[in-house]
């Protein structure tokens, strides 16, 4: 046996016991009892009456059968030792830990015992009654499959005999797109924009019915398109309807912009048979239109302005620059009307605003809706992250206060109108004058990036056949925006100009001007002509209507002629030759030097018209070079 | 937001504070300077409430009604916290007793210092004209002078002196002493701060010191 090698010490645990802990974390320990104390207390535990060997199970082993004796024994005599127990205890289970090595260390290192298995006979095949037994599982089965087989064929049966606008089938179609709910025995749907951040007060509700017509139908082809499934829209929500803006000047009924909002589908009556989804889609766009209306009328009364806006029954009038309307107008036909109000005439319409309208409502839906996150989750809903972060970044009254305003439909729609109607002038006007003055040619160059409320147009005035002189590009920038256009010059200078077409087309033709000077100052360049003197402001001849004209004198190399440009905004262009001074005799005793007689003469007028040349700056190289004498 | 420099000035005996106030008011709208309504800097002071520490430490929680969204908190080495208003709901539980617990701070009773008055515009520069009221009394005079366009002190410093010298004497000789150490770097609301805080914290001083009898807590 190994009993001998096992040791077991018995004591006590060195820990200190914790009584309690107190709120500040310190621990209040239990003194360690003395040996005295502690004997005491164990003897105190002892059940001195109790007999130890009915607590007994069965015995496992031989060992123990001893150790119970021996237990029994010291029962018997308990207050001979207090420990008798507890050493008895220790040593029947020192006994059966031994018994339980001794057992394992058989078991496994195999020179004391092997083990082997135990072969068992196999049972009698019986392949009769397990064939039967599988065959029975088999069919039942197969009978369950076949079974199911034959409802599906059934049902998809039923489903290819069904007719294709079957009621339900309809009704699953309509529910994936519109919202629908039950309220007793009616199915009730809404068409309203609520669910996407509206917050009109019409509301949009329409009923579902089933079309008993067609059940009793005559099979006509007619009846088979129909659908089982019919809505039942409000009237105020039937026919179809659009806001027109129109841009027009108050004098002549002329339409600088028009644009006609309307949802992706379907304008126009549609007959009163149609598809359920063209119905709703319909009654949709006219609540659509109605709450853009209706805010829209409500923000024109609400806002001053100089000229105040007028709302008469289904129209907002609004002055956008003098003589220059705004109208906006709900058109809202039943269907059952006429067509007049529809202006059919009208095909062409801005694009531009037409988006920008079917924006701006949308924007607000979804601003309704998508408010930022607040932080933290306490704070109030709906502050903008620019706000959240004005108070820890300090920022300024004014910021403040700038950051709460904020601009209504009406006003956005008539700065985006402003800025239209200013593009479109301004595009009208260049043209026209490029088209009025052919000699330089006029280019405008329009930004392919604009915004709604801004666009940009560069001015380029070359003449033809001298585009490569750099220096006579007269190029100028015009930033149109919502009330004026600011503009830069090639020398950087910066006007602004208000939205008066005449003012443009005043910059034009002084900038048509100057190009003409420039003209000058590059081929006398190229010619080796002396550049005298440039004024850009002259103070003599005939007064312009507007800005100055500026002047050139030109001499040629020999000194002996000279060539005077004037070029002004509205006189045009006097080219000005000296003639040699003929008069003077040439043998004069007080003239010393030839050269003297370069400072007389008479300038006389060149006929441009009477010279070759297709535009002014051929024309001037013409003169230059035929009056440049060889030296 | 500007350059902005932050003058005491002196009341005579004779007069009184009033007087002082209206005096200036009348020289800047002689100047041309319109009012363009009122404003606020008002501070409260609060002190820290543990036993351990052996020092007790002050947190000064200014507003300005030119940051409104904007609640200014300088400890007393200096440092100036930058935060929205909701920060004086922290402050408020900071003192709040708990039971069983003292509060980690305490509100210095009649230790509220406020400057207050009338706000002018003239061009560039913003003028406030305040009279400092310490615990419902009225201390003194404070001059606030903004020049807009500017945010280096050191680039806009002649050009404001001389401005200040039209109508304030020669109180305005030298920068004050919180801008003279940066002098080239940008300036930014919480140098404001700083300014009233090192007036204050004067009149303060002065009040204590003629008032020996009564020293506050």
């Amino acid at each position: 046996m190994a009993s001998a090698s096992v040791n077991v010490s018995v004591e006590a645990v060195q820990e200190h016991k914790i009584q309690e802990v107190t709120l500040d974390g310190q621990e209040i320990y239990i003194p360690p009892l003395s040996m005295s104390e502690n004997l005491a207390k164990l003897a105190h535990k002892i059940d001195f009456y109790k007999d130890e060997s009915e607590d007994k199970g069965k015995p496992t082993s031989e060992g123990e059968k001893e150790a119970e004796e021996e237990a029994s024994k010291a029962a018997v005599q308990p207050s001979l030792w207090p420990w008798d127990n507890i050493r008895n205890k220790l040593k029947a289970a020192l006994t059966e830990m031994s018994v339980l090595l001794d057992v394992l260390n058989i078991a496994k290192e195999k020179r004391y015992m092997l083990l082997d298995h135990v072969s068992q006979d196999a049972p009698e095949a019986k392949s009769a009654i397990q064939l039967m037994a599988k065959k029975k599982g088999l069919q039942s089965a197969a009978g369950v499959l076949l079974a199911g087989a034959e409802r599906l064929k059934k049902s998809q049966q039923e489903m290819g005999n069904r007719p294709q606008n079957e009621f339900h089938i309809e009704l699953l179609k309509l529910r994936q797109n519109w919202r629908l709910k039950k309220v007793g025995k009616t199915i009730l749907g809404d068409l309203s924009y609520k669910s996407a951040g509206s917050r009109f007060w019409q509301g949009g509700s329409f009923e579902v019915i089933k079309n008993t017509n067609i059940a009793s139908g005559e099979g006509d082809t007619m009846a088979s398109t129909r659908s089982s499934l019919e809505v039942v829209i409000p009237t105020e929500l039937e026919g179809s309807a659009f806001v027109q803006v129109e841009v027009k000047t108050v004098e002549g009924s002329m339409n600088l912009t028009s644009a006609i909002l309307r949802m992706p589908h379907g304008l126009g009556p549609y007959p009163s048979d149609a598809h359920w989804q063209t119905k709703l889609e319909a009654a949709q766009n006219v609540l659509f239109c109605k709450e853009l209306f209706s805010q829209l009328a409500r923000e024109a009364v609400q806002l001053k302005s100089f000229v105040p806006y007028i709302v008469v029954g289904n129209q907002i009038i609004s002055n956008v620059f003098p003589n220059v309307q705004l109208s906006i107008v709900l058109c809202h036909s039943t269907g059952k009307k006429d067509k007049k109000s529809q202006h059919p005439g009208k095909v062409e319409h801005n694009h531009v605003l037409e988006h920008s309208l079917h924006q701006l409502l949308r924007e607000v839906h979804f601003k309704s809706l998508n408010m930022s996150v607040p932080h933290p989750v306490t704070a109030t809903i709906g502050v903008t992250k620019r706000r959240r972060m004005a108070g820890s970044e300090a920022i300024g009254r004014r910021e403040l206060l700038e950051m709460t305003e904020s601009e209504t439909l009406l006003e956005q729609i008539i700065k985006q109108t402003r800025h239209a109607v200013l593009r479109l002038r301004t595009m009208k006007v260049i043209d026209a004058v490029a088209s009025k003055y052919p000699d330089p040619q006029i280019c405008a160059h329009w930004s392919c990036l604009n915004s709604s409320l801004e666009s940009n147009v560069r001015v380029i005035i070359t003449s033809q056949g001298y585009e490569a002189m750099r220096p006579t590009w007269q190029s100028m920038y015009l930033e149109i925006g919502v009330n004026d256009i600011k503009v830069v010059t090639r020398e950087r200078r910066r006007i602004i100009l208000s939205f008066e077409e005449k003012e443009i087309e005043d910059l034009i033709l002084w900038q048509i001007s100057q190009h003409h000077i420039a003209v000058c100052q590059s081929l006398a360049r190229l010619l080796s002509w002396q550049y005298i003197s440039h004024s850009s402001a002259t103070g003599v001849g005939e007064m312009e209507d507007f800005a100055t004209a500026s002047s050139v004198l030109l001499v040629s190399p020999n000194s002996d002629k000279a060539i005077a440009v004037r070029s002004g905004p509205t006189t045009g262009l006097h080219v000005h030759m000296k003639s040699d001074a003929k008069d003077i005799d040439a043998e004069l005793a007080s003239i010393l030097e030839a050269k003297w007689h370069n400072l007389t003469g008479t300038f006389k007028e060149v006929d441009l018209n009477r010279i070759d040349g297709r535009n002014f700056a051929t024309k001037l190289e013409l003169i230059m070079a035929s009056v440049t004498r060889k030296r | 937001m500007g350059t902005i420099d932050v003058y005491p000035y002196p009341v005579p005996e004779e007069k009184s504070g009033q007087q002082v106030v209206d005096t200036i008011q009348k020289q800047l709208e002689l100047l041309g300077a319109h009012k363009s309504g009122n404003f606020c800097v008002d501070c409260e002071s609060y002190q820290s409430n543990i036993q351990t520490a052996t020092q007790q430490r002050l947190l000064h929680l200014f507003h300005n009604s030119e940051q409104p969204a904007t609640c200014f908190s300088v400890l007393d080495s200096g440092i100036c916290l930058v935060s929205d208003l909701l920060f004086e709901v922290l402050v408020l539980k900071l003192t709040e007793k708990k039971t069983g617990k003292e509060c980690y701070y305490q509100q210095r009773k009649g230790f509220k210092v406020e400057s207050k008055g009338q706000r002018y515009e003239l061009g560039d520069f913003i003028v406030k004209v305040g009279s400092v009221i310490l615990a419902s009394n009225f201390r003194g005079i404070l001059i606030e002078v903004e020049y807009c366009p500017c945010v280096i002190p050191s680039e806009c410093w002649n050009l404001m002196k001389e401005f200040m010298q039209s109508f304030m004497g020669n109180m305005a000789e030298n920068p004050p002493a919180h801008i003279k150490s940066k002098m080239d770097t940008i300036y930014t609301p919480e140098d404001t701060i700083q300014q009233y805080l090192e007036h204050f914290n004067n009149f303060r001083k002065a009040t204590s010191a003629s008032v020996p009898a009564t020293p506050n807590r």
